[in-house]
Protein backbone atom coordinates (compact mmCIF):
# COMPACT_ATOMS: atom_id res chain seq x y z
CA UNK A 1 0.00 0.00 0.00
CA UNK A 2 2.88 2.58 1.02
CA UNK A 3 4.90 1.58 -1.66
CA UNK A 4 2.12 2.20 -4.15
CA UNK A 5 1.36 5.31 -2.49
CA UNK A 6 5.45 6.06 -2.97
CA UNK A 7 5.69 5.42 -6.39
CA UNK A 8 2.36 7.41 -7.29
CA UNK A 9 3.65 10.78 -5.04
CA UNK A 10 7.43 9.74 -7.50
CA UNK A 11 5.00 10.08 -10.98
CA UNK A 12 3.50 13.11 -9.98
CA UNK A 13 6.29 14.88 -8.28
CA UNK A 14 7.94 13.32 -12.37
CA UNK A 15 5.03 15.55 -13.99
CA UNK A 16 5.43 18.41 -11.77
CA UNK A 17 9.10 19.10 -12.16
CA UNK A 18 8.79 18.95 -16.24
CA UNK A 19 6.03 21.29 -15.58
CA UNK A 20 8.53 23.71 -13.26
CA UNK A 21 11.22 23.67 -15.67
CA UNK A 22 9.26 23.79 -18.51
CA UNK A 23 7.66 27.13 -17.28
CA UNK A 24 11.05 28.16 -15.98
CA UNK A 25 12.28 28.14 -20.08
CA UNK A 26 9.11 30.03 -21.10
CA UNK A 27 9.94 32.88 -18.69
CA UNK A 28 13.95 32.85 -19.09
CA UNK A 29 14.60 34.46 -22.25
CA UNK A 30 12.51 37.23 -21.73
CA UNK A 31 13.87 38.12 -18.26
CA UNK A 32 17.74 37.97 -19.17
CA UNK A 33 16.60 40.40 -22.06
CA UNK A 34 15.60 42.84 -19.73
CA UNK A 35 18.14 42.71 -16.93
CA UNK A 36 20.53 43.13 -20.30
CA UNK A 37 18.45 45.93 -21.57
CA UNK A 38 19.25 48.31 -18.90
CA UNK A 39 23.35 47.43 -18.99
CA UNK A 40 25.45 50.65 -19.20
CA UNK A 41 28.23 48.78 -20.54
CA UNK A 42 29.18 49.78 -24.32
CA UNK A 43 28.55 46.00 -25.50
CA UNK A 44 26.65 43.07 -24.19
CA UNK A 45 28.02 40.28 -21.84
CA UNK A 46 26.09 38.71 -18.85
CA UNK A 47 25.97 39.85 -16.54
CA UNK A 48 26.08 43.47 -16.82
CA UNK A 49 29.15 45.69 -15.22
CA UNK A 50 27.21 48.53 -14.79
CA UNK A 51 23.44 48.90 -15.20
CA UNK A 52 21.60 52.28 -16.30
CA UNK A 53 19.18 53.80 -18.83
CA UNK A 54 22.03 54.49 -21.66
CA UNK A 55 20.79 52.60 -24.11
CA UNK A 56 17.53 53.08 -23.74
CA UNK A 57 18.08 56.82 -23.23
CA UNK A 58 19.88 56.33 -26.72
CA UNK A 59 17.04 54.47 -28.88
CA UNK A 60 14.58 57.45 -27.81
CA UNK A 61 17.29 59.67 -29.31
CA UNK A 62 18.10 58.24 -32.58
CA UNK A 63 16.19 59.21 -35.30
CA UNK A 64 16.02 55.47 -37.15
CA UNK A 65 14.45 53.65 -33.72
CA UNK A 66 12.47 56.38 -33.63
CA UNK A 67 10.87 56.86 -36.80
CA UNK A 68 10.50 52.65 -36.65
CA UNK A 69 8.83 52.92 -33.33
CA UNK A 70 6.52 55.76 -34.35
CA UNK A 71 5.24 53.94 -37.47
CA UNK A 72 4.31 50.70 -35.71
CA UNK A 73 2.60 52.84 -32.99
CA UNK A 74 0.24 54.27 -35.65
CA UNK A 75 -0.37 51.35 -37.97
CA UNK A 76 -1.20 49.74 -34.76
CA UNK A 77 -3.41 52.20 -33.28
CA UNK A 78 -5.67 52.15 -36.68
CA UNK A 79 -5.22 48.38 -36.78
CA UNK A 80 -6.47 47.50 -33.50
CA UNK A 81 -9.78 49.34 -33.58
CA UNK A 82 -10.51 48.58 -37.27
CA UNK A 83 -10.09 44.90 -36.17
CA UNK A 84 -11.98 45.23 -33.64
CA UNK A 85 -15.15 46.84 -35.39
CA UNK A 86 -14.95 44.40 -38.00
CA UNK A 87 -14.53 41.56 -35.43
CA UNK A 88 -17.69 42.19 -34.05
CA UNK A 89 -19.24 42.79 -36.70
CA UNK A 90 -18.50 39.43 -38.35
CA UNK A 91 -19.16 37.52 -35.27
CA UNK A 92 -22.30 38.63 -34.44
CA UNK A 93 -23.52 37.83 -38.09
CA UNK A 94 -22.00 34.22 -37.63
CA UNK A 95 -24.10 34.18 -34.39
CA UNK A 96 -27.69 35.81 -35.56
CA UNK A 97 -27.25 34.83 -38.95
CA UNK A 98 -29.27 31.58 -40.17
CA UNK A 99 -27.73 28.38 -39.22
CA UNK A 100 -26.80 26.85 -42.35
CA UNK A 101 -23.71 28.07 -44.21
CA UNK A 102 -22.38 29.11 -40.58
CA UNK A 103 -19.83 26.73 -40.60
CA UNK A 104 -18.49 27.46 -44.24
CA UNK A 105 -18.61 31.44 -43.74
CA UNK A 106 -16.64 30.74 -40.52
CA UNK A 107 -14.29 28.60 -42.24
CA UNK A 108 -13.89 31.34 -44.79
CA UNK A 109 -13.39 33.95 -42.54
CA UNK A 110 -10.82 32.38 -40.31
CA UNK A 111 -8.67 31.00 -43.53
CA UNK A 112 -6.06 33.95 -43.19
CA UNK A 113 -4.73 32.09 -39.71
CA UNK A 114 -3.98 28.85 -41.17
CA UNK A 115 -2.62 30.24 -44.04
CA UNK A 116 1.81 30.56 -43.57
CA UNK A 117 2.75 34.34 -43.75
CA UNK A 118 5.45 34.13 -45.58
CA UNK A 119 2.65 32.94 -48.25
CA UNK A 120 0.46 35.72 -47.76
CA UNK A 121 3.43 38.37 -47.83
CA UNK A 122 4.51 37.23 -51.28
CA UNK A 123 0.80 36.90 -52.83
CA UNK A 124 0.08 40.58 -50.88
CA UNK A 125 3.29 42.21 -52.54
CA UNK A 126 2.80 41.60 -56.30
CA UNK A 127 -0.61 43.47 -55.42
CA UNK A 128 1.09 46.48 -53.65
CA UNK A 129 3.96 46.06 -56.16
CA UNK A 130 1.24 46.74 -58.97
CA UNK A 131 -0.39 49.45 -57.21
CA UNK A 132 2.51 51.35 -55.83
CA UNK A 133 1.77 51.11 -52.46
CA UNK A 134 4.79 50.09 -51.18
CA UNK A 135 6.29 50.88 -47.99
CA UNK A 136 2.60 52.46 -46.85
CA UNK A 137 1.05 52.37 -43.68
CA UNK A 138 -2.62 51.73 -45.68
CA UNK A 139 -0.47 48.96 -47.06
CA UNK A 140 0.55 47.77 -43.70
CA UNK A 141 -2.48 48.16 -41.84
CA UNK A 142 -4.90 45.77 -44.54
CA UNK A 143 -2.26 43.40 -43.98
CA UNK A 144 -1.89 43.59 -40.76
CA UNK A 145 -5.94 43.54 -40.28
CA UNK A 146 -6.03 40.43 -42.40
CA UNK A 147 -3.97 38.43 -40.06
CA UNK A 148 -5.40 39.74 -36.75
CA UNK A 149 -9.00 39.82 -38.09
CA UNK A 150 -9.33 35.80 -37.61
CA UNK A 151 -8.06 35.91 -33.97
CA UNK A 152 -10.63 38.98 -33.03
CA UNK A 153 -13.84 36.60 -34.62
CA UNK A 154 -12.43 33.33 -32.57
CA UNK A 155 -12.46 35.00 -29.17
CA UNK A 156 -15.09 37.60 -29.97
CA UNK A 157 -17.30 34.63 -30.97
CA UNK A 158 -16.78 32.59 -28.39
CA UNK A 159 -17.65 35.16 -25.67
CA UNK A 160 -21.04 35.80 -27.40
CA UNK A 161 -21.64 32.13 -27.56
CA UNK A 162 -21.82 32.15 -23.67
CA UNK A 163 -24.10 35.17 -23.85
CA UNK A 164 -27.57 34.94 -22.76
CA UNK A 165 -29.22 36.27 -25.74
CA UNK A 166 -32.48 36.10 -23.66
CA UNK A 167 -31.12 39.24 -21.67
CA UNK A 168 -30.92 41.62 -24.78
CA UNK A 169 -34.76 40.08 -25.77
CA UNK A 170 -35.87 41.13 -21.82
CA UNK A 171 -33.82 44.31 -22.68
CA UNK A 172 -36.11 45.58 -25.95
CA UNK A 173 -39.26 43.87 -23.87
CA UNK A 174 -38.33 46.77 -21.20
CA UNK A 175 -38.69 49.25 -24.07
CA UNK A 176 -34.78 49.68 -25.51
CA UNK A 177 -34.36 50.20 -29.05
CA UNK A 178 -32.47 46.77 -30.32
CA UNK A 179 -29.46 48.69 -31.34
CA UNK A 180 -29.65 50.21 -27.05
CA UNK A 181 -30.31 46.59 -26.13
CA UNK A 182 -27.30 45.48 -27.39
CA UNK A 183 -25.02 48.34 -26.73
CA UNK A 184 -26.19 48.34 -22.98
CA UNK A 185 -26.43 44.68 -22.65
CA UNK A 186 -24.57 42.62 -25.23
CA UNK A 187 -21.27 44.62 -25.12
CA UNK A 188 -20.71 44.66 -21.29
CA UNK A 189 -21.12 41.10 -21.29
CA UNK A 190 -18.87 40.00 -23.68
CA UNK A 191 -16.25 42.22 -22.90
CA UNK A 192 -13.49 39.48 -21.43
CA UNK A 193 -13.77 38.86 -25.64
CA UNK A 194 -13.53 42.16 -26.89
CA UNK A 195 -10.50 42.73 -24.37
CA UNK A 196 -8.60 39.51 -25.54
CA UNK A 197 -9.00 40.96 -29.48
CA UNK A 198 -7.70 44.25 -28.50
CA UNK A 199 -4.76 42.48 -26.57
CA UNK A 200 -4.46 40.18 -30.23
CA UNK A 201 -4.87 42.93 -33.03
CA UNK A 202 -2.47 45.08 -31.63
CA UNK A 203 0.53 42.68 -30.51
CA UNK A 204 -0.20 40.93 -34.32
CA UNK A 205 0.22 44.42 -35.62
CA UNK A 206 3.30 45.49 -33.71
CA UNK A 207 5.61 42.11 -33.91
CA UNK A 208 4.41 41.71 -37.86
CA UNK A 209 7.26 40.60 -39.40
CA UNK A 210 7.46 38.70 -43.13
CA UNK A 211 4.33 40.47 -44.38
CA UNK A 212 5.82 43.80 -43.87
CA UNK A 213 9.10 42.96 -44.76
CA UNK A 214 7.93 42.16 -48.20
CA UNK A 215 5.57 44.83 -48.49
CA UNK A 216 8.49 47.69 -46.95
CA UNK A 217 11.67 49.07 -48.90
CA UNK A 218 12.53 51.77 -46.94
CA UNK A 219 9.68 52.85 -44.39
CA UNK A 220 9.98 50.43 -41.81
CA UNK A 221 8.39 48.69 -38.36
CA UNK A 222 10.51 48.17 -35.18
CA UNK A 223 10.61 44.33 -35.91
CA UNK A 224 12.54 45.06 -39.24
CA UNK A 225 14.80 47.55 -37.88
CA UNK A 226 15.32 45.70 -35.08
CA UNK A 227 16.01 42.83 -37.92
CA UNK A 228 17.99 44.53 -39.83
CA UNK A 229 20.12 45.84 -37.51
CA UNK A 230 20.84 42.15 -35.95
CA UNK A 231 22.73 41.58 -39.51
CA UNK A 232 25.56 44.25 -38.52
CA UNK A 233 25.87 43.46 -34.84
CA UNK A 234 24.08 42.39 -31.65
CA UNK A 235 24.67 45.71 -29.58
CA UNK A 236 23.07 46.70 -26.23
CA UNK A 237 20.68 49.34 -28.61
CA UNK A 238 18.92 46.05 -29.58
CA UNK A 239 18.43 45.18 -26.11
CA UNK A 240 16.80 47.80 -25.42
CA UNK A 241 14.82 48.30 -28.24
CA UNK A 242 13.56 44.60 -27.47
CA UNK A 243 13.00 45.46 -23.67
CA UNK A 244 10.81 48.36 -24.71
CA UNK A 245 8.79 46.47 -27.15
CA UNK A 246 8.52 44.01 -24.33
CA UNK A 247 7.41 46.34 -21.31
CA UNK A 248 4.98 47.61 -23.96
CA UNK A 249 3.18 44.68 -25.28
CA UNK A 250 2.80 43.41 -21.18
CA UNK A 251 2.29 46.33 -19.53
CA UNK A 252 -0.91 47.23 -22.14
CA UNK A 253 -1.75 43.77 -21.72
CA UNK A 254 -1.94 43.87 -17.74
CA UNK A 255 -3.63 47.19 -18.40
CA UNK A 256 -6.58 45.47 -20.61
CA UNK A 257 -6.72 42.84 -18.87
CA UNK A 258 -6.86 44.84 -15.31
CA UNK A 259 -9.34 46.98 -16.59
CA UNK A 260 -11.63 43.93 -18.11
CA UNK A 261 -11.59 42.64 -15.37
CA UNK A 262 -12.77 44.96 -12.89
CA UNK A 263 -15.11 46.05 -15.48
CA UNK A 264 -16.66 42.55 -15.36
CA UNK A 265 -16.78 42.81 -11.48
CA UNK A 266 -13.85 40.35 -11.00
CA UNK A 267 -15.79 37.29 -12.91
CA UNK A 268 -12.33 36.48 -15.43
CA UNK A 269 -10.84 35.06 -11.92
CA UNK A 270 -13.46 33.24 -11.06
CA UNK B 1 -29.28 28.09 -24.23
CA UNK B 2 -29.54 30.34 -26.71
CA UNK B 3 -31.51 28.61 -29.04
CA UNK B 4 -34.62 28.46 -26.04
CA UNK B 5 -38.15 29.44 -25.88
CA UNK B 6 -37.96 32.80 -26.91
CA UNK B 7 -36.38 32.30 -29.92
CA UNK B 8 -37.94 34.90 -32.44
CA UNK B 9 -39.01 33.96 -36.13
CA UNK B 10 -36.72 36.03 -37.93
CA UNK B 11 -33.94 34.02 -36.30
CA UNK B 12 -33.80 32.92 -39.52
CA UNK B 13 -33.34 35.81 -41.36
CA UNK B 14 -30.35 36.30 -43.30
CA UNK B 15 -30.30 39.65 -42.80
CA UNK B 16 -27.39 39.71 -40.27
CA UNK B 17 -25.23 38.51 -42.84
CA UNK B 18 -24.98 42.16 -44.29
CA UNK B 19 -22.66 42.92 -41.37
CA UNK B 20 -19.81 40.12 -43.00
CA UNK B 21 -19.87 42.74 -45.70
CA UNK B 22 -17.05 44.82 -44.96
CA UNK B 23 -15.02 41.64 -43.47
CA UNK B 24 -15.57 40.10 -46.74
CA UNK B 25 -14.53 42.79 -49.06
CA UNK B 26 -11.32 43.32 -47.03
CA UNK B 27 -10.74 40.03 -47.83
CA UNK B 28 -11.29 39.69 -51.89
CA UNK B 29 -8.66 42.54 -51.37
CA UNK B 30 -6.09 41.03 -49.03
CA UNK B 31 -6.71 37.79 -49.21
CA UNK B 32 -9.12 36.42 -52.57
CA UNK B 33 -7.40 38.67 -55.34
CA UNK B 34 -3.64 38.43 -54.10
CA UNK B 35 -4.13 34.55 -53.67
CA UNK B 36 -5.39 34.07 -57.31
CA UNK B 37 -2.41 36.67 -58.66
CA UNK B 38 -0.04 34.40 -56.45
CA UNK B 39 -1.58 31.28 -58.52
CA UNK B 40 -1.20 32.98 -61.85
CA UNK B 41 2.02 34.18 -61.23
CA UNK B 42 3.23 30.12 -60.43
CA UNK B 43 2.45 29.39 -63.85
CA UNK B 44 4.08 32.26 -65.68
CA UNK B 45 7.20 32.16 -67.02
CA UNK B 46 9.74 35.29 -67.45
CA UNK B 47 13.23 35.76 -68.77
CA UNK B 48 14.94 38.77 -67.58
CA UNK B 49 11.87 40.28 -66.33
CA UNK B 50 10.22 39.95 -69.61
CA UNK B 51 6.82 37.65 -69.58
CA UNK B 52 7.83 34.70 -72.23
CA UNK B 53 4.85 32.59 -71.43
CA UNK B 54 1.65 32.54 -69.80
CA UNK B 55 1.46 29.02 -69.12
CA UNK B 56 4.41 27.16 -68.25
CA UNK B 57 5.39 24.74 -65.38
CA UNK B 58 8.92 25.34 -65.10
CA UNK B 59 8.27 26.87 -62.28
CA UNK B 60 6.91 23.75 -60.90
CA UNK B 61 9.87 21.57 -62.47
CA UNK B 62 12.37 24.09 -61.08
CA UNK B 63 10.72 22.93 -57.63
CA UNK B 64 11.91 19.14 -57.79
CA UNK B 65 14.64 19.64 -60.43
CA UNK B 66 17.45 21.79 -58.58
CA UNK B 67 17.02 19.52 -55.11
CA UNK B 68 17.29 22.79 -53.15
CA UNK B 69 13.67 23.64 -52.85
CA UNK B 70 12.81 19.66 -52.36
CA UNK B 71 15.65 19.22 -49.47
CA UNK B 72 14.11 22.85 -47.87
CA UNK B 73 10.68 21.15 -47.59
CA UNK B 74 12.18 18.12 -45.74
CA UNK B 75 14.40 20.20 -43.25
CA UNK B 76 10.90 22.09 -43.05
CA UNK B 77 8.94 19.05 -42.06
CA UNK B 78 11.52 17.72 -39.93
CA UNK B 79 12.50 20.41 -38.04
CA UNK B 80 8.40 20.61 -37.62
CA UNK B 81 7.77 17.10 -36.47
CA UNK B 82 10.47 17.89 -34.19
CA UNK B 83 8.96 21.00 -32.49
CA UNK B 84 5.64 19.66 -32.31
CA UNK B 85 7.10 16.84 -30.54
CA UNK B 86 9.02 18.64 -28.04
CA UNK B 87 5.52 20.49 -27.32
CA UNK B 88 3.68 17.63 -26.89
CA UNK B 89 6.27 16.28 -24.56
CA UNK B 90 6.61 19.13 -22.25
CA UNK B 91 2.88 20.65 -22.80
CA UNK B 92 1.19 17.76 -21.83
CA UNK B 93 2.43 17.95 -18.57
CA UNK B 94 1.74 20.94 -17.66
CA UNK B 95 -1.62 21.04 -19.39
CA UNK B 96 -2.12 17.98 -16.22
CA UNK B 97 -0.46 20.90 -13.80
CA UNK B 98 -2.69 22.99 -15.21
CA UNK B 99 -5.82 20.76 -14.28
CA UNK B 100 -4.51 19.81 -10.70
CA UNK B 101 -4.34 23.35 -9.58
CA UNK B 102 -6.23 25.58 -8.11
CA UNK B 103 -7.86 28.74 -9.69
CA UNK B 104 -5.33 31.91 -9.26
CA UNK B 105 -2.77 29.18 -9.74
CA UNK B 106 -3.94 27.88 -13.06
CA UNK B 107 -4.17 31.41 -14.30
CA UNK B 108 -0.76 32.05 -13.22
CA UNK B 109 0.59 28.87 -15.11
CA UNK B 110 -1.55 30.12 -18.11
CA UNK B 111 -0.11 33.33 -17.54
CA UNK B 112 3.43 31.87 -17.80
CA UNK B 113 2.35 29.71 -20.76
CA UNK B 114 0.84 32.06 -23.05
CA UNK B 115 3.69 35.23 -21.92
CA UNK B 116 6.02 34.63 -25.27
CA UNK B 117 2.79 34.60 -27.34
CA UNK B 118 2.44 38.23 -26.22
CA UNK B 119 6.46 38.48 -27.06
CA UNK B 120 7.42 39.32 -30.66
CA UNK B 121 9.07 36.80 -32.42
CA UNK B 122 12.27 38.97 -32.87
CA UNK B 123 12.25 40.07 -29.32
CA UNK B 124 12.38 36.73 -28.14
CA UNK B 125 14.91 35.76 -30.78
CA UNK B 126 17.19 38.23 -29.42
CA UNK B 127 16.34 36.84 -26.07
CA UNK B 128 17.23 33.16 -27.07
CA UNK B 129 20.74 34.71 -28.45
CA UNK B 130 21.31 35.85 -24.99
CA UNK B 131 20.92 32.88 -23.44
CA UNK B 132 21.87 30.52 -26.14
CA UNK B 133 24.74 32.24 -27.68
CA UNK B 134 28.36 32.19 -27.37
CA UNK B 135 28.29 34.80 -24.91
CA UNK B 136 24.97 33.87 -23.43
CA UNK B 137 24.11 33.22 -19.66
CA UNK B 138 24.50 29.52 -20.21
CA UNK B 139 27.79 29.55 -21.90
CA UNK B 140 29.00 31.94 -19.20
CA UNK B 141 27.91 29.97 -16.69
CA UNK B 142 29.62 26.47 -18.37
CA UNK B 143 32.76 28.15 -18.24
CA UNK B 144 32.39 29.67 -14.55
CA UNK B 145 32.09 26.19 -13.42
CA UNK B 146 35.36 25.39 -15.16
CA UNK B 147 33.60 22.47 -16.73
CA UNK B 148 34.85 23.07 -20.55
CA UNK B 149 36.69 26.19 -22.39
CA UNK B 150 35.25 25.17 -25.42
CA UNK B 151 31.78 26.69 -25.85
CA UNK B 152 28.59 24.25 -26.48
CA UNK B 153 26.92 24.83 -29.91
CA UNK B 154 23.64 25.82 -28.70
CA UNK B 155 22.25 27.47 -31.69
CA UNK B 156 23.06 28.11 -35.21
CA UNK B 157 21.80 24.60 -35.36
CA UNK B 158 18.61 23.07 -35.60
CA UNK B 159 18.34 22.63 -31.86
CA UNK B 160 18.81 27.14 -31.52
CA UNK B 161 16.01 26.73 -33.85
CA UNK B 162 13.84 24.04 -32.07
CA UNK B 163 14.40 25.75 -28.29
CA UNK B 164 13.70 29.28 -29.90
CA UNK B 165 10.21 27.35 -31.51
CA UNK B 166 9.06 25.34 -29.16
CA UNK B 167 8.94 28.42 -26.79
CA UNK B 168 6.34 29.76 -28.19
CA UNK B 169 4.27 27.15 -29.43
CA UNK B 170 3.78 25.26 -26.20
CA UNK B 171 1.11 27.69 -25.68
CA UNK B 172 -0.52 25.78 -29.00
CA UNK B 173 -0.41 22.86 -27.35
CA UNK B 174 -1.27 23.29 -23.80
CA UNK B 175 -4.18 25.28 -24.32
CA UNK B 176 -6.45 22.33 -26.47
CA UNK B 177 -4.75 19.81 -24.13
CA UNK B 178 -5.98 21.25 -21.40
CA UNK B 179 -9.12 22.10 -22.57
CA UNK B 180 -9.58 18.16 -23.66
CA UNK B 181 -8.30 17.33 -20.12
CA UNK B 182 -10.87 19.27 -18.23
CA UNK B 183 -13.83 17.66 -19.92
CA UNK B 184 -12.84 14.69 -19.01
CA UNK B 185 -15.61 13.75 -15.86
CA UNK B 186 -12.67 12.15 -12.51
CA UNK B 187 -15.39 10.02 -12.32
CA UNK B 188 -14.16 7.70 -15.07
CA UNK B 189 -10.63 7.77 -14.03
CA UNK B 190 -11.86 6.94 -10.63
CA UNK B 191 -13.86 4.05 -11.42
CA UNK B 192 -10.83 3.02 -13.30
CA UNK B 193 -9.19 3.19 -10.27
CA UNK B 194 -10.87 1.57 -8.29
CA UNK B 195 -11.32 -1.08 -10.33
CA UNK B 196 -7.53 -1.79 -9.77
CA UNK B 197 -6.11 -0.16 -12.51
CA UNK B 198 -2.88 1.57 -11.35
CA UNK B 199 -2.25 5.55 -12.24
CA UNK B 200 -0.09 4.66 -15.00
CA UNK B 201 -2.58 2.08 -16.52
CA UNK B 202 -5.11 4.71 -15.97
CA UNK B 203 -3.17 7.40 -17.67
CA UNK B 204 -2.13 5.06 -20.74
CA UNK B 205 -5.80 3.44 -20.82
CA UNK B 206 -8.54 6.27 -20.38
CA UNK B 207 -6.69 9.80 -19.18
CA UNK B 208 -4.78 10.11 -22.59
CA UNK B 209 -7.13 8.56 -25.07
CA UNK B 210 -9.69 11.19 -23.77
CA UNK B 211 -7.83 13.79 -24.21
CA UNK B 212 -7.31 12.59 -27.74
CA UNK B 213 -8.98 15.76 -29.64
CA UNK B 214 -6.53 18.14 -27.94
CA UNK B 215 -3.53 15.95 -28.58
CA UNK B 216 -4.26 15.93 -32.52
CA UNK B 217 -5.25 19.67 -32.43
CA UNK B 218 -2.16 21.00 -30.55
CA UNK B 219 0.13 18.70 -32.59
CA UNK B 220 -1.15 20.00 -35.91
CA UNK B 221 -2.00 23.77 -35.58
CA UNK B 222 2.15 23.21 -34.26
CA UNK B 223 3.14 21.32 -37.16
CA UNK B 224 1.15 23.85 -39.84
CA UNK B 225 2.31 26.80 -38.03
CA UNK B 226 5.98 25.47 -38.18
CA UNK B 227 5.87 25.00 -42.03
CA UNK B 228 5.63 28.69 -42.21
CA UNK B 229 8.88 29.05 -40.30
CA UNK B 230 10.90 32.06 -41.54
CA UNK B 231 12.35 34.60 -39.21
CA UNK B 232 13.74 31.89 -36.08
CA UNK B 233 15.29 30.17 -38.61
CA UNK B 234 17.24 32.70 -40.35
CA UNK B 235 18.20 34.12 -36.31
CA UNK B 236 18.82 30.89 -34.53
CA UNK B 237 19.90 28.88 -37.16
CA UNK B 238 22.31 31.26 -39.12
CA UNK B 239 22.83 30.24 -42.37
CA UNK B 240 22.76 26.40 -40.97
CA UNK B 241 19.20 25.82 -41.33
CA UNK B 242 17.10 26.31 -44.81
CA UNK B 243 13.52 26.13 -44.89
CA UNK B 244 11.20 26.33 -47.61
CA UNK B 245 10.22 30.05 -46.04
CA UNK B 246 13.63 31.22 -46.56
CA UNK B 247 14.21 30.05 -49.96
CA UNK B 248 11.01 31.84 -50.87
CA UNK B 249 11.92 35.39 -49.32
CA UNK B 250 15.01 34.87 -50.84
CA UNK B 251 13.64 34.49 -54.32
CA UNK B 252 11.46 37.43 -53.68
CA UNK B 253 13.96 39.73 -52.06
CA UNK B 254 17.47 39.28 -53.65
CA UNK B 255 16.46 37.38 -57.12
CA UNK B 256 13.32 39.11 -57.53
CA UNK B 257 11.80 35.78 -58.98
CA UNK B 258 8.33 36.13 -58.33
CA UNK B 259 7.21 32.95 -61.11
CA UNK B 260 9.32 30.11 -58.79
CA UNK B 261 8.51 31.76 -55.13
CA UNK B 262 4.66 31.79 -56.60
CA UNK B 263 5.10 28.31 -57.51
CA UNK B 264 7.10 27.31 -53.84
CA UNK B 265 4.22 29.28 -52.37
CA UNK B 266 1.93 27.00 -53.90
CA UNK B 267 3.62 23.92 -53.20
CA UNK B 268 3.81 25.11 -49.80
CA UNK B 269 -0.32 25.69 -49.36
CA UNK B 270 -0.66 22.41 -51.06
CA UNK B 271 2.03 20.46 -48.02
CA UNK B 272 -0.68 22.64 -45.72
CA UNK B 273 -3.81 21.71 -47.60
CA UNK B 274 -1.96 17.91 -46.48
CA UNK B 275 -0.82 18.10 -43.45
CA UNK B 276 -4.70 19.38 -42.40
CA UNK B 277 -6.52 16.62 -44.50
CA UNK B 278 -3.91 14.01 -42.36
CA UNK B 279 -4.61 15.33 -39.24
CA UNK B 280 -8.24 14.65 -40.07
CA UNK B 281 -8.36 11.63 -40.78
CA UNK B 282 -6.07 10.77 -37.77
CA UNK B 283 -8.81 13.10 -35.78
CA UNK B 284 -12.18 11.07 -36.85
CA UNK B 285 -10.64 7.81 -35.30
CA UNK B 286 -10.81 9.84 -32.45
CA UNK B 287 -14.19 10.65 -33.21
CA UNK B 288 -13.15 14.11 -33.40
CA UNK B 289 -16.01 15.57 -35.33
CA UNK B 290 -14.86 18.70 -37.56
Amino acid sequence: MTGAQNREDARGWVTGSVAVVTLAFLLLPQIILLVESFTADSYLAFPPTRYGLRWYAFILSDDDWLDALRRSLLVAAIVTPVTLLLGLMAAYALDRGPPRGRRTIFTLLIAPMILPHVVLGLAQFQVVFWSHMQDTVTAYVLAHVTIALPYAIITIGASLQVFDRRLEEAAQSLGAAPWRAAFHVMLPVIRPGLVAATIFSFITSFDEFIITYFLSTRRVTVPIQIFNSLSFQLDPSIAAISGLTLMLTIGLTGFLMAGGQIASGGRILR
Amino acid sequence: MKDGTLESPEIDSKRPWLLLVPSASLYVFTFAVPLIVLVAASFEKTTGGVTVSSFSTDNYQSFFADGVALRAVLHTLYLSFAIATCCLLFGYPVAMTMRRSGGRMRLLLLFFVVSPLLTSVIVRNVAWILVLGREGLINVAWRGLGLTTEPLRLMYNDLGVVIGVVHVYLAFVVLPVFASLMAIDPAVEESAASLGATRVRVFWHVTLPLSMPGVIAGFTLVFVLCVGLYLTPVVMGGNFVVTISMIIGDLVRTQFDMGRASAFAVMVLLIVAGLLWLSRQFGQRYGVGT
